[in-house]
C-alpha cells in the first residue's frame, strides 16, 4: 500500500514532461544553435548549404568584430547601472517611504506602474521625450534659454539616452522587493535602537541596511541576470545600434545579425557568446553577492 | 494499489494533456497571423493580407477603403498587417515565409526581395491561378507584368506603379532665393543651391542617411551611369560598374561632408526628417511617388480627411527632376511596376481561403480600383480610364506634370540586389559618410554576400 510513496519511479514520471519540454524547447534548440554556428545560413529555417571556411570562421570573426567588443562593453555598462541605478535607487526610495507614516501604498503603485507598461510602448515615449525637434526635453530647456537643439540620440548622449528609461522602468520591481524586505524587519529593533538614542539615520545604517543584505543579494543577482536580456526598449529607441552601431547591447547586435543582416550563423555565434556570458556571470555573480545564512 | 497507480498515470497523462494545451495556446496567436483561421462568422472567411499602404503611403486610406469595400460585398474579413515600406517590412515579410507563418495574399516587390520564397514555392504564379480561374489579372497587359528574376515566371500583379523624385519645399525655396529647380538641373547647379540653402540657415536636404539611405544610394549610383546600364550588378568594387557604386557612395559622403543632411541624420528616423520637410525647415526630400500623400496628409489638420486640406500650405510643395551628372539626363528618372499582389501557396491549398484570395486580388487590381492607386503614377490596365485632373489636388497635379517630362523610367538596381547583399552600403551608409569605412570596401562587401546567394 505504502510502496507507492517510496518508489521513485513515479517521481520519475512525473518529471518526465517537464524534462521532454526541456529538451525539445531549450537543449535541442541549443544544440543546433552550436551546429548552425559552423555552417554558412542566410535563410532562417534552414542549416545553410555548407560548412563555414574554415568551419570556426564566425569565432575568428567574433573576436575581430570591433561592433561585438562594442555590445559587450554596452552590456556591461548596462549592468552597472542596473547595480547603481535601478537597485541603488530603488533601496534609497524603498528606505524613504518605509520612514514615511501614510501614504506608502500610494507610492509603490506610483513607482511600480513603469513595469505593466510594455517595454516597446515606453520606447516609442522616451523617443517623443528626447526627439530632436520638438521632443520634450529639447522644448523644455528651451523654457530656460537654450537656444541650439540637443540631439539626445547622437554619439555623445546615445548611451546615457538609451539606459535612462530602461533603468527607470524597473525601479519600481526592485522597490516592491526591497519595500517587502523591510516590512519584515521587526519594528522592536528600531525602537530598542532609538530608545538607545540612534539617530533616524543611523537606525537606517545600522539595522535596516545589514537585515536587508540578502533581500539586497537577491536583487542584484536579479539585476545583473536581466542586464543581459535586456533588448525591446533598446531596439525600439535605437534600432540596428544607431547612431553608427554604437549602442548595440549582445541581445540586439545578435538579432540585427539574424534578422536584419541575415547572417543567420553569425547570429547563431553571438547566441553562443551570450550563453557563455550569461554562465559566467551568474556564476560570478552568486559568487560575490552571496547570501548570509546569519541572517 | 492499482487504482492509485492508475491515477498517477491518469495525473502524468494529464499534465501532458494540460502541456499539449498550453503549447497549442501559445502557437494561437501565431497561426492567427499565419492565417490558419477558419471561416469566420456568416460564412466569411477570414484572409490575412499584408501590404505597404500604411503609414504616409499615399494609398494608405484608398486601401483601407477598398479593404471595407471588399469586405462588404463578400462578407469576408481582411486581417491586415499592412506596414511602411523599408527595409524592416521587407524583413518581417521574408522572415514570414520563413517560419511558415506568411500571409494568404501579400503585395510586395516582385524584384529580388522576393527570390527566397519564389523559389521556396511559396507563391502561386499567376498561369497556374489563371488554370483554375481564367479571369484572373485578365484586365492587366500581360507585357507590364514582371516577371520574377529567380524563375522568369510571373507572380505578382501589380496595381499602381512608382517614381522616385525629388519633393522640393518652395518657401524654403524662395526665403533661400533658390529658384525652382527644372528638367536641366544639374549637379553642380544642386551643389551651388544646397549651399545656399545652408547659408539661409536652413537644411538643404531631409534625408535620414542611418535609415533610408535608400533613395541617395539609388540617383548617386545611377548619376554615374545611364539608363542603359543602370541596372547592372558589379562583379567586383574595382570593375568599371563597381567604381561607378564607389564614386556614388562618394558623392554621398561628400554632401555629409559639406553639411547638407541634418544635423541628426545619423540618428535620426525618416519621419523626424519627413517631419523637417513638412515644417518648413527643409528644402529637397528624395523620396517616391507614394510620399505625395504623406506630404499631402501633413497638410491636412486631420490626415483622414481630406477636406481639412491647408490649400495654401500645400502649395509650398512641389516635386521636381533629381540633378543629373554624365550621361545620366535630370529626367531619367527610377520607377517602374515593381510591385504586386502575390497570392501564397498556404492559401491556395485551403479552398475556402484560395477563393477569398483570388476574389481579393481581382477586386484589388479591378478597373474601377486600380485607377484611385495609380494616380499620376502608371498602371498595367488594358483600358487606363481618363484621368479627371479636377479629382486631384495640386500636389498630384504637380506630379503628372512633371511626371509629362520624362525621359525615361529605369527600374532600382538595388530591387536586383538581394536585401543582405545591401546591408553594408545600407546600414553601413553612416560608417561610409563619417569614413569609418571605406566606401570600396563596403561594395565589395555586399558584392561578396551578392555573389554567395548565387552559388
Amino acid at each position: 500500500m505504502s510502496n507507492i510513496y517510496k518508489s521513485k519511479k513515479y517521481i520519475l514520471l512525473f518529471l518526465l514532461p517537464a524534462f521532454l519540454f526541456l529538451i525539445i524547447y531549450l537543449y535541442y534548440p541549443f544544440f543546433v544553435n552550436i551546429y548552425s554556428s559552423f555552417r554558412s545560413i542566410r535563410t532562417l529555417g534552414t542549416y545553410g548549404k555548407k560548412w563555414n571556411d574554415p568551419w570556426f570562421e564566425n569565432y575568428v570573426k567574433l573576436a575581430a568584430d570591433p561592433v561585438v567588443w562594442i555590445s559587450l562593453k554596452n552590456t556591461l555598462l548596462m549592468i552597472i547601472a542596473t547595480i547603481l541605478g535601478q537597485v541603488g535607487i530603488a533601496l534609497i526610495l524603498a528606505l524613504l517611504v518605509d520612514n514615511v507614516s501614510r501614504g506608502t501604498q500610494f507610492f509603490r503603485t506610483v513607482f511600480f506602474f513603469p513595469i505593466v507598461i510594455s517595454a516597446t510602448a515606453l520606447g516609442l515615449l522616451f523617443n517623443l521625450i528626447f526627439l530632436y525637434d520638438k521632443g520634450m526635453l529639447n522644448q523644455f530647456l528651451e523654457l530656460f534659454g537654450k537656444t541650439e537643439l540637443t540631439d539626445w540620440k547622437s554619439e555623445a548622449y546615445a548611451l546615457t539616452t538609451m539606459m535612462i528609461p530602461v533603468v527607470w522602468q524597473y525601479v519600481g520591481f526592485y522597490f516592491v522587493i526591497l519595500e517587502t524586505g523591510l516590512n519584515n524587519i521587526s519594528e522592536e529593533l528600531y525602537e530598542a535602537a532609538a530608545i538607545d538614542g540612534a539617530t533616524r539615520f543611523q537606525r537606517v545604517w545600522y539595522i535596516s541596511v545589514p537585515l536587508l543584505r540578502n533581500v539586497i543579494c537577491t536583487c542584484l543577482t536579479l539585476g545583473v541576470t536581466g542586464a543581459l536580456k535586456v533588448f525591446d526598449l533598446p531596439w525600439t529607441m535605437f534600432p540596428k545600434g544607431m547612431p553608427l552601431k554604437m549602442t548595440f547591447l549582445t541581445g540586439t547586435y545578435m538579432y540585427y545579425q539574424t534578422m536584419e543582416a541575415k547572417n543567420v550563423d553569425y547570429g547563431a555565434t553571438l547566441a553562443i557568446l551570450i550563453v557563455v556570458l550569461g554562465v559566467v556571470l551568474s556564476r560570478l555573480t552568486r559568487m560575490v553577492f552571496k547570501e548570509s545564512e546569519d541572517l | 494499489m492499482k487504482s492509485r497507480k492508475l491515477t498517477a498515470i491518469l495525473a502524468v497523462m494529464a499534465m501532458t494533456a494540460g502541456l499539449t494545451a498550453c503549447g497549442s495556446q501559445a502557437a494561437a496567436p501565431q497561426s492567427a497571423a499565419g492565417s490558419d483561421t477558419g471561416a469566420t462568422e456568416a460564412g466569411g472567411v477570414e484572409i490575412t493580407v499584408t501590404t505597404t499602404f500604411a503609414g504616409e503611403d499615399t494609398n494608405a486610406k484608398n486601401y483601407k477603403d477598398a479593404v471595407a469595400a471588399w469586405e462588404q460585398e463578400t462578407g469576408n474579413k481582411v486581417s491586415d498587417t499592412s506596414a511602411t515600406s523599408d527595409e524592416t517590412f521587407k524583413t518581417r515579410v521574408i522572415t514570414d515565409f520563413e517560419t511558415g507563418s506568411e500571409p494568404d495574399v501579400l503585395f510586395f516587390f516582385n524584384g529580388a526581395d522576393a527570390n527566397d520564397f519564389v523559389n521556396a514555392g511559396k507563391v502561386v504564379s499567376i498561369e497556374d491561378i489563371r488554370a483554375e480561374f481564367p479571369e484572373y489579372a485578365s484586365n492587366m497587359n500581360d507585357d507590364l507584368i514582371a516577371a520574377s528574376p529567380a524563375d522568369g515566371v510571373k507572380y505578382a500583379v501589380p496595381v499602381n506603379g512608382f517614381w522616385e523624385a525629388m519633393f522640393v519645399n518652395t518657401k524654403v525655396l524662395e526665403e533661400a532665393g533658390v529658384s525652382m529647380p527644372g528638367a536641366d538641373y544639374t549637379w553642380d547647379q544642386f551643389l551651388a543651391d544646397c549651399g545656399k540653402i545652408k547659408d539661409a540657415g536652413y537644411t538643404p536636404i531631409a534625408a535620414a542617411l542611418g535609415n533610408i539611405p535608400h533613395y541617395w544610394w539609388e540617383f548617386c549610383i545611377f548619376n554615374q551611369q545611364s539608363p542603359k546600364d543602370h541596372l547592372n550588378i558589379p562583379e567586383s568594387a574595382g570593375d568599371a560598374v563597381g567604381e561607378q557604386w564607389v564614386k556614388g557612395l562618394e558623392d554621398i559622403k561628400d554632401l555629409y561632408e559639406k553639411g547638407f543632411f541634418p544635423d541628426n541624420t545619423l540618428s535620426a528616423t525618416d519621419d523626424e526628417t519627413f517631419a523637417m520637410f513638412t515644417d518648413d525647415k527643409a528644402a529637397f526630400l528624395l523620396d517616391g511617388s507614394w510620399k505625395v500623400g504623406g506630404i499631402v496628409g501633413a497638410c491636412q489638420s486631420d490626415p483622414d480627411d481630406p477636406s481639412t486640406l491647408d490649400a495654401e500650405k500645400v502649395g509650398h510643395f512641389d516635386v521636381t527632376y533629381f540633378p543629373g551628372k554624365g550621361d545620366r539626363k535630370a529626367t531619367d528618372l527610377v520607377g517602374g511596376l515593381s510591385m504586386g499582389y502575390y497570392i501564397t501557396q498556404k492559401a491556395w491549398e485551403d479552398p475556402d481561403r484560395k477563393d477569398a484570395a483570388v476574389s481579393f486580388v481581382e477586386y484589388m487590381t479591378s478597373d474601377e480600383v486600380v485607377p484611385k492607386f495609380a494616380q499620376h503614377t502608371a498602371s498595367a490596365l488594358k483600358n487606363a480610364p481618363k484621368t479627371d485632373e479636377s479629382e486631384f489636388n495640386a500636389l498630384q497635379v504637380k506630379a503628372m506634370n512633371m511626371m509629362s517630362g520624362v525621359t525615361s523610367l529605369t527600374g532600382a538596381v538595388q530591387d536586383l540586389f538581394n536585401g543582405d547583399c545591401r546591408v553594408p552600403t545600407f546600414d553601413g551608409m553612416p560608417d561610409i559618410v563619417e569614413g569609418n569605412v571605406a566606401a570600396a570596401d563596403a561594395v565589395q562587401e555586399g558584392i561578396d554576400i551578392y555573389q554567395d546567394t548565387l552559388e
